[in-house]
């Protein structure tokens, strides 16, 4: 290849991923490749060929496009013009940094003082529930019944069983070798379990206070039944709560998270707290079964593009992303508060969550 | 248009495979650069038939293993012969031969049952096309499963050991975006997203397809079905349902497309009754040239 093309393609593909395409160094490479195959390409041929290269997703196309139009159109005119000091509208092609203007305004506040706190709460028709012991108990036990309900679904992978199944000719043979070729006993296959692989994001912030408690509950019965469960909880920071979740009650659960959980029923930085998530945890614990359920009011003192892009980064790589909102509960209720109307597009399911009915109803969508 | 994609782009046109400019620079990239094509699109768009253009083209075998949920290697890669071995065993054991010279024997390459993606590296002659059809029906198990075949080129069966792919076959995968394929499936990939076509697309698959349907006809389907997709429909009808719409038309021997005809041959392109509501007659009326003058 090359140097100057595999150049050219390497700009290019730092242009669209700081504009946000997922653009990786083996597209590029990729994309140097099939141009050097095509030296007379035309304008319209390059771009049928980087899009096939890159990988471009069709709800890219158009942005994709614009930006290829823009990176060029940018060549041309650099390439007209003398060599300019370094430093200056050097957007496109060189040097500037990366530097990160999200998390720059939200983390220059105070993230103490007063929580943020809406007067939309105090809208919601009997919202403020505090969860007493029995309360609890007794939700402990519709939870756990709804729960192991998700749990049932099977896949139609099939997988060795001792107990009752379809015949399996491959393993029957194989343990028949051992008794001189006798078919003694038959092997079986069964349908896999498939067991629901859910991340919880629990909002813990002052707005949330009423509910906080008992969307855990939810999230810490689901886990009693799927082990692979994770639950994290947020207000300005985010703090990973499964260790501490064990088989204890869930009233001495709960207040073992609240210790665990520093700034509980404070402010809420929602876009730091998942931008925390995705830097750390997104590669590990979420894949393409994953089913995301972000549990938060939306109100967010931090920036709103800091929330976008997590929730950009969080819907790109899991297989669902759920939004519970116990505000929707109320028919006035508009999701216009600027972090709500920031993650909305990013949502598969936008959903109310305010009391057992609406987690029941819930249930069939958390299978990926 | 570069010279080498214009000449794909013209044998596959020899082939029976009306093409454009995405298609076959996709194609050619895939062929030129040796790696696996992945073809996105809504149903019907033609996404399998583009692999068998391509098989066509560079006349090889088309080798094609349909997804389905619970697709397993058995059913995808190899299985035993299990009656055959059996029997064998049994006569083996008739004549008193030694257990161990039975065991090697009835595991032998004779009963080995193919399954597409072992025929797909095991061709003596030519690298064939393989086609992996609705890649999302399968589970993502099977997707890590595939991507490490996609890049060894080799399968390592217990009982005979490792066999290496002597031509590498063109893999085609597709999918109909049911789920998200997983990154680095996609990675591994060029990609390629069909679209409906557009008039002059859809009017030439026609004629090349249906021969027998005069030029006005086809014309008329084909702005029929242009007119037909932007409406609110909630199965969008592709270019298989074009194909089968023309060749009722013919067999009635309709030479225009009229009123009452549409509306009785409708079935063949709206396959849900909300949409057949939708393009209820007085609608009709006015996606029909002729009959909007009338």
């Amino acid at each position: 290849m090359r140097p100057d093309l595999s150049l050219r393609v390497a700009r290019l593909g730092r242009f669209l991923r700081r504009e946000g395409l997922p653009v990786a160094l083996s597209d590029e490479i990729d994309a140097g490749r099939a141009l050097a195959l095509l030296p007379g390409s035309d304008r319209e041929e390059l771009r049928l060929v980087l899009r096939s290269a890159l990988r471009i997703r069709r709800e890219d196309w158009e942005r994709f496009d614009a930006l290829l139009e823009a990176f060029l159109s940018e060549r041309a005119r650099r390439r007209r013009r003398v060599a300019r000091p370094a430093g200056r509208g050097a957007a496109l092609g060189r040097g500037r940094a990366d530097t990160a203007p999200e998390g720059a305004g939200g983390a220059d506040r105070p993230a103490s003082g007063a929580p943020a706190y809406s007067p939309v709460a105090l809208l919601v028709k009997g919202a403020p529930r505090d969860c007493s012991e029995r309360e609890l108990g007794e939700m402990e036990r519709v939870l756990s019944r709804l729960a192991r309900r998700l749990a049932r679904r099977r896949s139609r992978r099939l997988v060795p069983t001792r107990g009752p199944g379809r015949p399996d000719p491959r393993r029957s043979l194989r343990h028949a070798l051992a008794s001189g070729g006798e078919l003694v006993a038959f092997a079986r296959r069964t349908r896999a379990r498939d067991e629901p692989r859910l991340v919880f994001l629990c909002d813990t912030s002052g707005s949330m206070d009423a509910h906080a408690r008992f969307l855990l509950a939810f999230a810490v019965a689901l886990r009693r039944v799927a082990r692979a469960t994770e639950v994290f909880a947020f207000n300005t920071s985010l703090v990973r709560i499964t260790p501490s979740l064990g088989r204890a009650p869930l009233a001495a659960t709960l207040e073992r998270v609240r210790e665990a959980v520093p700034g509980w029923s404070g402010g809420t930085r929602i876009g730091a707290s998942l931008s925390e998530f995705v830097a750390g945890h997104l590669q590990g614990r979420v894949g393409a079964r994953t089913v995301v359920v972000i549990l938060s009011d939306g109100l967010d003192r931090g920036d709103p593009r800091a929330l976008a892009s997590a929730m950009s980064a969080i819907r790109e790589r899991a297989g669902k992303v759920v939004w519970l909102n116990p505000l929707l509960s109320d028919p006035r209720y508009q999701p216009t508060a600027r972090g709500m109307a920031a993650a909305l597009p990013y949502v598969h399911d936008f959903l109310p969550a305010h009391d057992l009915a609406s987690l029941e109803r819930l249930l069939p969508r958390l299978a990926a | 248009m570069s010279p080498e994609i214009r000449a794909l782009a013209e044998s596959l046109e020899g082939a029976g495979y009306v093409t454009d400019a995405p298609v076959a620079t996709a194609l050619f990239l895939a062929t030129a650069l040796a790696k696996p094509l992945l073809i996105e699109g809504e149903a019907g768009v033609g996404k399998t038939e583009t692999a068998k253009a391509l098989a066509r083209v560079l006349s090889t075998e088309l080798i094609r293993l349909q997804c389905y949920e619970g697709l397993d290697a058995a059913t995808a890669l190899y299985e035993w012969n299990y009656p055959r071995q059996l029997l064998h065993a049994r006569i083996f054991e008739g004549r008193g031969e030694d257990p161990a010279a039975t065991e090697a024997a009835i595991f032998g390459r004779e009963y080995l049952l193919e399954r597409p993606l072992l025929r797909a590296i095991t061709r003596e002659d030519r690298s064939p096309v393989l086609l992996v059809d609705e890649i999302d029906r399968a589970d993502d198990g099977f997707e890590a499963f595939l991507l490490e075949l996609l890049s060894d080129f080799q399968v390592t069966i217990p009982e005979l050991g490792t066999i290496r792919a002597r031509h590498l076959p063109f893999v085609v995968l597709t999918s109909n975006r049911t789920r998200e394929i997983g990154d680095a499936l996609r990675r591994r990939c060029l990609y390629l997203y069909l679209e409906h076509p557009d008039l002059e697309k859809e009017v030439r698959i026609i004629r090349r397809q249906v021969p027998e349907a005069s030029a006005e006809l086809a014309s008329e389907i084909g702005a029929f079905m242009q007119a037909a997709r932007r409406r609110r429909l909630s199965k969008l009808p592709g270019v298989a349902e074009t194909i089968d719409w023309a060749r009722a038309l013919v067999r009635l021997g309709v030479a225009h497309l009229d009123l009452d005809t549409a509306q009785a041959t409708l079935g063949a392109i709206l396959k849900d009754p909300r949409d057949l509501k939708e393009l209820a007659r007085g609608e009709l009326a006015a996606m029909l040239p002729g009959e909007a003058l009338q």
